[in-house]
């Protein structure tokens, strides 16, 4: 995929979440934001996915502009998937109806067809045997994993990833992670935010690093891990690579 | 259950009773001559048709409080602010102020003068059109607010997610929101429900000929007393009894699925 953005801002009241941002990336597959907490990494993630609306900015994905209004931005979250870092699915459904509900209602299948794909989605993730349970009924892992198969469901242009995996312990992050980088090495391509330094050393084509609304710096994980350039990288790496 | 229990449990259960088989021998024996049920008998018809009137009105201001109640609360989540305030102070001013007073000053002051003549041509029961009307938006009334806590106590990641997978405002609420809203307020919906038929005896004063009107009739005109007062009662319970069950039976039926 392929990034364009310019001057990208956005407030909330009184905080400065996104203070004109830019960030161009010619060619990526697996772009990962990493930063401390409240940097605007969520923010910036949920203008690219069609979730907010920036106030000033300009955001091309693809070579498209990124649309402002209402039915656009419908359209654009159609053709992309989402994640939250936790409560992704509806309670109320089963895993297999979680899938097949948007499948039917936003996309316009049968609901024989739904399912089957629904069916094939957890297959595909080895969850079948979950199809029937109520997310409750699953572990935080489970749940984030029925997530992944239903915002890959329809084969997205792009998956957006909100921390994925920052609710979950050691062993369920382990599980979703997995699953991430299998999606990766298939071609997906993705938009994540992580903690996960490891992980985004990993997979990561390019790793941005975002701090106070800005990018600080971006680059191939092998250079911003071994050679950052930005003090404020250069400090944050050295603190949360310590232990 | 432990027997020191059981033996507290069985004094309490003979305490009751007792104390309810004294009350009702000593009403009953004081009328003792003055009951007689061939009177209620007799006004069977009347009554029977008033009771039929309570059910119509019942079922009627159901549906039309349910449609009030998602009217007032989409107002209230209104991006005009406008609307927002216009319904938030329809609300207050309508849970402020007694059934009674909406009942007499919308009928005699509001719809009488206006509609009452139209309605009749079209061959309708004006007062029962209007009664129908005022008690659907005073149980609406309600209705919005119990509706609005459901809606608003669904966590942002639910709305959020529902809008990443694609679906329209229309289906966020349709799919998403409102199952598991509605599971939350069942218990408050059912209660208001129950109210609904209760208050639907106020629409007496504005000469709606339904239940209660005809008992009350019967008994001043008859002289009666328990005789009206108890099948009366129980018309009511007849009404409001299933209604209770059925919210207390979809609520069970829910409860293990969050």
């Amino acid at each position: 995929m392929k990034l364009e953005i310019r001057e990208l801002s956005k407030r909330y009241g009184s905080t400065q979440a996104l203070d004109s941002l830019s960030l161009e990336i010619a060619a990526a597959r697996v772009l990962v934001l990493i930063g401390p907490s409240g940097g605007g990494k969520s923010t910036f993630l949920r203008v690219l996915g069609g979730l907010e609306t920036a106030d000033s900015g300009r955001v091309s994905i693809n070579s498209r502009p990124l649309a402002a209004d209402p039915a656009g931005l419908q359209a654009f979250r159609r053709r992309n998937g989402f994640l939250f870092q936790q409560f992704n699915l509806f309670p109320h459904l089963n895993a297999l109806r979680n899938i097949a509900l948007p499948l039917e209602k936003v996309h316009g299948h049968t609901p024989e067809e739904a399912r089957g794909l629904a069916e094939h989605s957890l297959a595909r993730f080895g969850l079948l045997e979950h199809a029937h349970k109520l997310p409750a009924q699953l572990s935080g892992g489970q749940q984030q994993r029925v997530g992944i198969a239903r915002a890959v469901a329809r084969k997205p242009e792009i998956l957006f990833l909100d921390e994925p995996t920052s609710a979950l312990d050691p062993e369920m992050t382990a599980e979703v992670l997995e699953l991430i980088q299998e999606l990766a090495e298939a071609g997906q391509d993705i938009i994540l935010s992580t903690h996960e330094m490891g992980f985004a050393k990993a997979v990561a084509d390019q790793v941005a690093f975002v701090a106070a609304g800005k990018i600080e710096e971006h680059a191939p994980p092998a250079d911003l891990f071994g050679n950052a350039t930005s003090p404020v990288c250069r400090r944050f790496l050295s603190k949360v690579m310590r232990y | 259950m432990s027997r020191k229990l059981w033996t507290a449990n069985l004094a309490a259960a003979v305490l009751v009773v007792a104390g309810l088989a004294w009350l009702f021998t000593s009403v009953f024996s004081m009328l003792e001559n003055q009951t007689d049920w061939s009177k209620a008998w007799e006004y069977r018809e009347t009554l029977w048709q008033g009771w039929k009137v309570t059910l119509g009105i019942s079922f009627a201001a159901l549906a039309g409080s349910i449609v009030f109640g998602l009217l007032f609360m989409l107002g209230q989540r209104s991006h005009l602010v406008v609307v927002r305030w216009v319904c938030r102070a329809f609300l207050e001013f309508v849970r402020d102020t007694p059934l009674l007073v909406h009942l007499l000053f919308g009928y005699f002051v509001i719809f009488a003068p206006f509609v009452s003549r139209p309605l009749s041509d079209l061959g309708m029961n004006d007062k029962l059109v209007i009664g129908i009307l005022l008690l659907s938006l005073f149980e609406g009334a309600y209705l919005g607010e119990i509706l609005r806590g459901g809606v608003e106590s669904i966590p942002k990641t639910q709305w959020e997610s529902a809008r990443a997978v694609g679906f329209s405002p229309f289906q966020v609420y349709r799919y998403v929101i409102f199952p598991q809203a509605l599971r939350r307020v069942l218990p408050a919906m059912a209660g208001l429900f129950v109210s609904l038929i209760k208050d639907s005896s106020l629409l007496n004063v504005i000469g709606v000929t339904e239940y209660f009107y005809n008992t009350r009739n019967f008994i001043s005109r008859s002289y009666a007393g328990l005789e009206g007062y108890i099948p009366l009662a129980l018309g009511y319970l007849v009404l409001t009894l299933p209604v209770a069950w059925l919210a207390h039976w979809l609520e069970q039926r829910f409860r293990h699925e969050t």
